[in-house]
């Protein structure tokens, strides 16, 4: 037989050449999870799940206050409270289909109280007393005692302390003389009362448009909260910065008294609203402040005018340094308030809408500023005011620049505009007519907790934190916050600062805090409660250590390891393949001289 | 709902009453206002160049709505001294170096204005001691920011100290720190200008041409907080605020009418418009008072007196100083208002202009003409310090403060102490950051080139040793010398440390910046005494007559520290990447070679017997082509076959891969 060494062999190639080659690669791989888990991140545990179930029951069920409503009818002869109740109750659920929305009174219960003088009836749920014992003063009095004396006379009966038991109650004093004008008046505090010769059914949809509008929705044709502007700061802080801008102090210099204007018109308003935000005001006065927009002169007006347009340009950002101060530090919002002294190029100055018409209070507020400082830097914008000086001709005799003050009056006025601009501030009227109702500022710390966990979980920040998080597998993340961690140090050294844990740790059990509470009625505290855990859940996020970088991609260490497997891959792999490769040639070989063999 | 009838009512009640509060408030309320002035001074130089000094201050008083509503005063410093509780503060930012020897040591201007290069920030802050570091790292973020400068660096502890006798306002709660390598541009000119109630729209700071400033061979401008008590209530203290940028300019040469001297020689001769580019248009309104000051100092004043002796026989009528600059040496442009004299014998002389309000057609222009060539001297420091490196190599160094007496300590054995001893006092601050490890012990001092025994002058000493990675070393030296003293040095010796691989700056190769140390003496008084005292005192010329100790800088010392070689790492990669993979492929390759041999033992049975040489040749030919003879047969045989099918399914397998891989990371 003869045997061509090209094509065969007569023994079996050996296996071990190809065992020893595969050996390395092996010990390479049985190698890698050891490597892997020594590069791993470390990620401290967070708590996603106790998040993302809040989040889901949060919409699944939104949050709502418990809301008790007393009807009191003083003068009529129902003849049984409870049905009289349940139609309360009806008419309400029909003026207020939207009750399921968060921040409403989802679950409110209607007690009455029928005092017709000589019977007493009342629910069981009353807490008021029967027969009621300032019913026949209201009565009396009501026509001639003044409204506010009715409500102090009502809040002293009703027990309506701010904070206490908050039920909202409206008295419906039957005057008698059906012809008598019927005078239905919200007072101050959480109750309302109607005056005169009122029908027993008008009474009853009386009532109950009180509690539905008023009480519940505090007057506001209720849109979305979501969709609502809130300008409060993630810690709970509003600055209001109000600047005076003389546009040309060689014409005139203008000053104000911004002490007193603060204290008498603006200190009283902030501290009802003490509960919802942390409002601090500050003023400055600046000078050599021109618009940097053109007006031109209307001969007709017999004055300057400048679109609002222009808008954008008016604000002259370079010059204009209406400087975020310190005091509103991190993430307080700070709202620019401007007063706007022309130059005597350019006095009277109009501001002219884009309809054409002049604007009645010369001024602009933030809506139109804020769409069109969306891009810019100045974001928060309450709004401007252009105040022209009574006479527009400059004194050229004087030496120095004439002086004068802006009165607490005339910045009244002034504030007219203003106050457009800041009933922006809490949906409702903050700097509402005479006074910040009690009943106003319950609505308003219920909206505004339904915010804050909205931002919170609904929407924004801690879910979206934790989103965050999450989808970033190799984000680190320590236990201490702010620690600044080295990362192998051999490859590549890495700043890696972090996050997260306690503040979110923290953020969720004052969440979980104002929902306990919202359901007991405390609004203030909820308000308080809910302010803090936005604060700290933006606290989470913001912090400085997240926008650093803090995040170790896969591709970085892929870049990382990248050449020292690459280097080594070769001379490992190379050799199994062209060692099987023989194998099998060889193999085959062998395989060809058996079959010759077993030929012959 | 419209039965809210009745409060329109009750809201114009509310206005009335809010109206009647007001104006019964406004009657009462007489207090301190904030107020604000503008000064600028100007000064020929000993060297052809001018000095110009803007001096900025703002007060404000300490009430109640201190840093909520201002009307004059910048209302984010006013924030950051509430929130801080300063007390005083001094920022400064300087580019190039006060040239002791030419420009004087020993005036107001010098002793207040020469600042380090780059960043000096002191403050002294008004809350407990375990407060103080915190209330300083706040401070120099806020600083950052607003200045746009990178301050926030001095809030590593390594980075500030805290000196006890060099500021006289110390007491325990006094930070200290310098960046000697900021680089200052109009980015920090801009929120300085920007805390100005007029800025740079009107006024004196209108001439500010940034051009003209940052071609300057020396400009630092500088901001100042301090707390003036007004009273006896601390409740009527003020806070003042000065903002001064001093700089120091080469005016472009005046071609005048002086035929008779050569132009060599003669001072130039100037004007604001030549100086800055600009003219002053008007005041700013705001200011309370705006004045313009020209100084001629004592040795031009000695200088022009002379001159004036010697040629008094031309000039008849022998012209005066005082007389509105009319003299023998300079023709001023502008006849000043006022004029202001030192009370000594041998004094400087100041020229007061006030700047009225703007008028269209007026426009202030201040100019000196000279006409005669003058050579004086400027007043120097006591001491002359400079500081400089000794050793070399990368290990060890020594630091020697070398101190030469001038005229002015020669002065004082002159004037005061002729029979007795006299002594003058020298403070010393060194501060050398934690890798330049200092040996205190190895301190040596020589008076006039002697060695001497430290305590012999020495008077106190407080050293605080630097630590790694945590503080920096602080020495202090309250140094007693003769007045008769002609040069002491201050020796001391260190050993370079190392640093962590990431604590080095970028460019390490550079070198590490020493700060400047600061001498200082607080036997001598800077401030100026003029005669005029019954007239009313500006900041400025309160500024000038202060009584203030002289203070200098030395140079910044670059000291160079060994640096790694940072592609180390890699280095390291590729190496240990390359050990490697030759060990696999060797290891392997020696593995896989048995199979050669197998195939040649079989070879060498079925096949002929080559001669000796053949298989010599064979040998070597395949040493030099490898593996190529005996591994090239089955590839190439295959080769053919191999390209279309299996080539495409691998580059397919590759592709698979990618894009697996692709979907799932």
């Amino acid at each position: 037989m003869e045997l061509d060494p090209k094509t065969m062999r007569t023994t079996k190639p050996g296996i071990k050449p190809v065992i020893l080659t595969l050996i390395v690669p092996f010990s390479f791989i049985l190698g890698f999870p050891l490597l892997w888990k020594s590069v791993e991140i470390y990620r401290s545990p967070l708590p996603f799940c106790g998040i993302e179930a809040f989040s889901s029951q949060l919409d699944s069920k939104p949050l709502h206050f418990r809301c008790q409503f007393q009807a009191m009818f003083l003068g009529f002869n129902f003849t049984a409270s409870n049905d009289v109740a349940e139609a309360i109750i009806n008419k309400m659920s029909l003026l207020n289909p939207n009750s399921s929305q968060c921040g409403n009174c989802g679950a409110y219960e209607v007690s009455v109280v029928i005092d017709s003088g000589t019977s007493c009836m009342r629910t069981e749920n009353s807490k008021a007393q029967c027969p009621f014992k300032c019913g026949e003063e209201v009565a009396f009095f009501g026509g001639k005692l003044s409204d506010e004396n009715v409500d102090e006379l009502l809040r002293g009966c009703l027990g309506n302390v701010d904070g206490g038991g908050n039920v909202y109650s409206v008295v419906v004093v039957n005057g008698g003389d059906k012809e008598a004008e019927v005078r239905a008046v919200v007072g101050k505090y959480r109750h309302a009362w109607i005056l005169g010769g009122v029908l027993e059914e008008k009474a009853l949809s009386r009532v109950a448009e009180i509690f539905a509008k008023v009480f519940m929705n505090g007057r506001s044709e209720g849109d979305s909260i979501r969709a609502k502007f809130m300008p409060v700061g993630a810690d709970g802080r509003i600055v209001l910065s109000f600047s005076l801008l003389n546009a040309e102090p060689r014409d005139w210099i203008y000053d104000w008294n911004f002490r007193e204007i603060d204290e008498i018109l603006l200190q009283p308003v902030i501290q009802s609203l003490q509960p919802i935000a942390n409002i601090t005001v500050e003023s400055q006065v600046l000078y050599h402040t021109q618009k940097s927009s053109f007006s031109y002169w209307d001969e007709v007006l017999g004055s300057h005018i400048s679109s609002t347009k222009d808008l954008p340009f008016f604000v002259d950002s370079n010059e204009w340094h209406l400087d975020t101060s310190v005091a509103a530090g991190g993430r307080s919002k700070v709202l620019q308030l401007l007063v706007y002294i022309p130059s005597a190029k350019e006095c009277p100055l109009q501001l002219e809408l884009p309809n054409g018409d002049l604007s009645n209070t010369n001024g602009f507020i933030s809506r139109v500023i804020h769409l069109a400082f969306k891009f810019s830097l100045l974001n928060m914008w309450g709004g401007g005011v252009v105040w022209n000086p009574q006479s527009c001709i400059k004194d050229l005799e004087s030496k120095d620049p004439p002086r004068h003050m802006i009165s607490t009056q005339v910045f009244l006025s002034l504030m007219n505009c203003h106050c457009l601009v800041t009933r922006q501030l809490n949906e409702v009227s903050v700097f509402h007519r005479d006074s910040h109702n009690v009943w106003e500022l319950d609505v308003l710390s219920q909206n505004h907790v339904c915010l804050n966990l909205y931002s919170l979980f609904g929407v924004s920040f801690l879910k979206f934190n934790s989103m965050q998080v999450q989808s970033l597998p190799r984000m680190i993340i320590t236990d201490e916050i702010g620690k600044q961690v080295i990362v192998n140090a051999y490859w590549m050294i890495f700043w890696l600062e972090t996050v997260v844990y306690l503040q979110v740790m923290i953020s969720l059990e004052a969440a979980k805090f104002a929902q306990s509470n919202a359901s007991a009625g405390i609004y203030d505290a909820s308000a308080v409660s809910s302010r803090q855990a936005r604060a700290l859940a933006e606290d989470s996020f913001f912090h400085p250590s997240v926008m650093s970088i803090s995040y170790y991609s896969y591709w970085h260490s892929v870049s990382i390891y990248a050449p020292y497997f690459l280097l080594v891959i070769k001379p490992v792999i190379l050799p199994v393949l062209s060692e099987w490769k023989r194998y099998k040639q060889e193999n085959m070989k062998f395989v060809a001289w058996k079959a010759k063999a077993k030929v012959t | 709902m419209a039965l809210l009838s009745r409060k329109g009512t009750l809201f114009l009640l509310f206005l009335f009453s809010i109206f009647l509060l007001s104006a019964s408030a406004s009657n009462g309320s007489g207090e301190e206002e904030e107020e604000f002035w503008e000064e600028l001074l100007l000064k020929p130089l000993p060297d052809r160049k001018v000095l110009s000094h803007f001096h900025f201050q703002n007060e404000a008083p300490l009430s109640d709505s201190f840093a909520r509503h201002h009307h004059l005063f910048p209302k984010s410093i006013a924030q950051l001294v509430k929130k801080f509780h300063i007390k005083a503060m001094e920022l400064s930012f300087t580019q190039g170096r006060w040239n002791y020897e030419r420009w004087g040591g020993f005036d107001p201007i010098s002793s207040h204005n020469a600042k380090p290069p780059g960043v000096e920030l002191w403050a002294v802050f008004d809350v407990p001691p375990h407060q103080v570091d915190a209330s300083w790292k706040d401070l120099t973020h806020a600083l950052s920011g607003l200045f746009c400068a990178s301050i926030n660096f001095l809030e590593s502890s390594t980075t500030y100290s805290a000196p006890k006798w060099t500021f006289q306002s110390a007491l325990g709660s006094l930070r200290y720190g310098t960046l000697p390598r900021e680089a200052v541009c109009t980015e920090n000119l801009t929120p300085w200008l920007k805390l100005l109630p007029c800025r740079d729209k009107a006024g004196l700071s209108a001439l500010m041409d940034r051009p003209s400033i940052y071609k300057s061979f020396y400009h630092s401008q500088r901001l100042h907080l301090t707390q003036a008590k007004t009273g006896a209530n601390p409740k009527n203290s003020r806070v003042v605020l000065e903002q001064t940028l001093t700089v120091v300019l080469q005016p472009n040469i005046l071609t005048g009418g002086t035929n008779y001297v050569s132009e060599a020689k003669m001072q130039p001769s100037w004007s604001l418009s030549s100086i800055f580019g600009r003219k002053i248009n008007g005041r700013c309104v705001l200011a309370k008072s705006s004045n313009v000051y020209l100084q001629v100092e004592r040795g031009l004043v000695t200088q022009l007196e002379n001159l004036q002796s010697s040629t008094a026989t031309f000039a008849a009528n022998g012209t005066n100083l005082d007389d509105f600059g009319r003299n023998v040496g300079f023709e001023l442009s502008v006849n000043p208002d006022r004029v202001l004299k030192e009370v000594e014998k041998s004094s400087s002389i100041l020229y007061e202009y006030p700047i009225k309000v703007h008028k269209d057609s007026e426009q202030f222009d201040l100019g000196i003409t000279w006409k005669h060539p003058v050579i004086w001297s400027t007043p120097h420091v006591p001491l002359y310090a400079s500081r400089f490196l000794m050793g070399s190599g990368n290990e060890r160094g020594a630091i020697a403060i070398c101190m030469k007496s001038t005229e002015s300590t020669q002065e004082l054995v002159a004037a005061n102490y002729v029979d007795q001893r006299c002594n003058f006092q020298v403070n010393v601050l060194q501060i050398v950051p934690w890798y330049i490890k200092v040996y205190y012990h190895t301190l040596q001092l020589f008076v006039d080139e002697k060695p001497q025994i430290l305590t012999d002058f020495v008077e106190r000493m407080h050293v605080s040793p630097s630590e790694d990675k945590v503080s920096p070393g602080l020495m202090e030296l309250v140094l007693k010398l003769p007045c008769e003293v002609k040069s002491a040095v201050l020796n001391i010796e260190f050993d370079k440390g190392f640093l962590h691989i990431d604590e080095y700056p970028p460019d390490a190769n550079q070198g590490f910046d020493i700060p400047s140390a600061i001498i200082s003496f607080p036997d001598f008084n800077a401030g100026l005494q003029f005669s005029d005292n019954s007239l009313s005192k500006t900041p400025m010329l309160s500024k000038l007559q202060e009584r203030s100790p002289v203070i200098s800088y030395t140079e910044v010392l670059l000291v160079p520290l060994t640096t790694p070689d940072f592609s180390m790492p890699y280095n390291v990669i590729t190496i240990t990447c390359t050990v490697f993979a030759l060990y696999f492929g060797s290891l392997l390759n020696a593995l896989r070679r048995r199979v050669g041999e197998e195939e040649r033992r079989l070879n060498d049975k079925g096949g002929k017997k080559d001669a000796l040489l053949n298989r010599v040749l064979g040998k070597l030919s395949s040493k030099f082509r490898g593996r190529s003879s005996v591994s090239s047969q089955p590839s190439s045989s295959s080769s053919s076959s191999l390209i279309s099918p299996k080539l495409i399914l691998r580059v397919l397998l590759v592709a698979g891969i990618a894009v697996a891989w692709q979907y799932y990371s």
